[in-house]
């Protein structure tokens, strides 16, 4: 009679001896298909904002217009050459080609690999960026050679009264 | 008691290509590849009401359960 209360009245595979829910922690077969759901679910929505972003940067919202800005007079500048300049700020550096007499292209010339500046060499008609031998074309700004995975910043510019002006930064479009 | 474990493993397939397809679009938005990771995205969505489809034909599948059902 003494000893009632020190008796396991029967076998139990747990330590305290008074949770007695079955099967609390067990993670059947329905259970797993269950979990693996939802886990497709946020990975869904977890990449509804990328795709969002995307979007938008599509549809051309992120673009900014910046004050007009003189960059160099035609006369100074021949075909084939290039001349660095800043912009939209002072500084963001920037180069422009002149591919042919009615043709100029510019770029944000900080190189996508690291910011080092990449400029234009006329000899091979590339953008060279010589820190770890980056290579971008000329005509789109994509990275064709070297560790840049991305492309240069486009600046769109315009040509009137004899001169080259800057107008907008464009993102990159494939 | 048999169990069927085509949906676990079709689940699982899900699973592996979300993995694979939201890597896709986090390295494509990093290149500025916008469409891509549209199409990605595209994927990503599709993917849930597919893991759903296979859940719902799967759940009782592989014989009764230990109530007898």
């Amino acid at each position: 009679m003494t000893d009632r209360n020190n008796k396991i009245p029967f076998d139990e595979d747990n330590y305290t001896h008074n949770i007695t829910k079955n099967n609390e922690r067990q993670l059947d077969r329905r259970g797993f298909m269950k979990t693996l759901a939802g886990a497709a679910g946020v990975f869904a929505v977890a990449s509804l904002p990328w795709g969002a972003i995307a979007a938008k940067e599509l549809m051309g919202l992120a673009d900014k217009e910046y004050p007009h800005q003189k960059i160099v007079d035609l006369k100074d500048i021949a075909v084939g050459d290039s001349i660095g300049f800043h912009f939209p700020s002072d500084h963001d550096s920037a180069v422009l080609v002149r591919l042919t007499d009615n043709k100029f292209v510019a770029y944000q010339n900080a190189c996508t690999h690291l910011r080092c500046p990449v400029y234009w060499v006329k000899e091979e008609e590339t953008m060279i960026c010589p820190c770890h031998h980056g290579k971008f074309d000329v005509n789109t700004g994509a990275p064709t050679a070297g560790p840049p995975r991305r492309p240069l910043p486009e600046i769109i510019i315009e040509v009137h009264d004899h001169a080259v002006y800057a107008v907008r930064v464009k993102r990159y479009e494939a | 008691m048999k169990r069927s474990y085509v949906g676990v493993i079709g689940l699982l397939i899900i699973l592996g290509l979300n993995i694979v397809f939201t890597q896709l679009l986090v390295h494509q938005f990093f290149y500025e590849n916008y469409e891509a990771v549209l199409l990605y995205m595209g994927i990503n969505i599709l993917l849930f009401p597919v893991a759903i489809f296979i859940y719902k034909k799967e759940k009782n599948k592989g014989g009764a359960g230990k109530n007898g059902k």
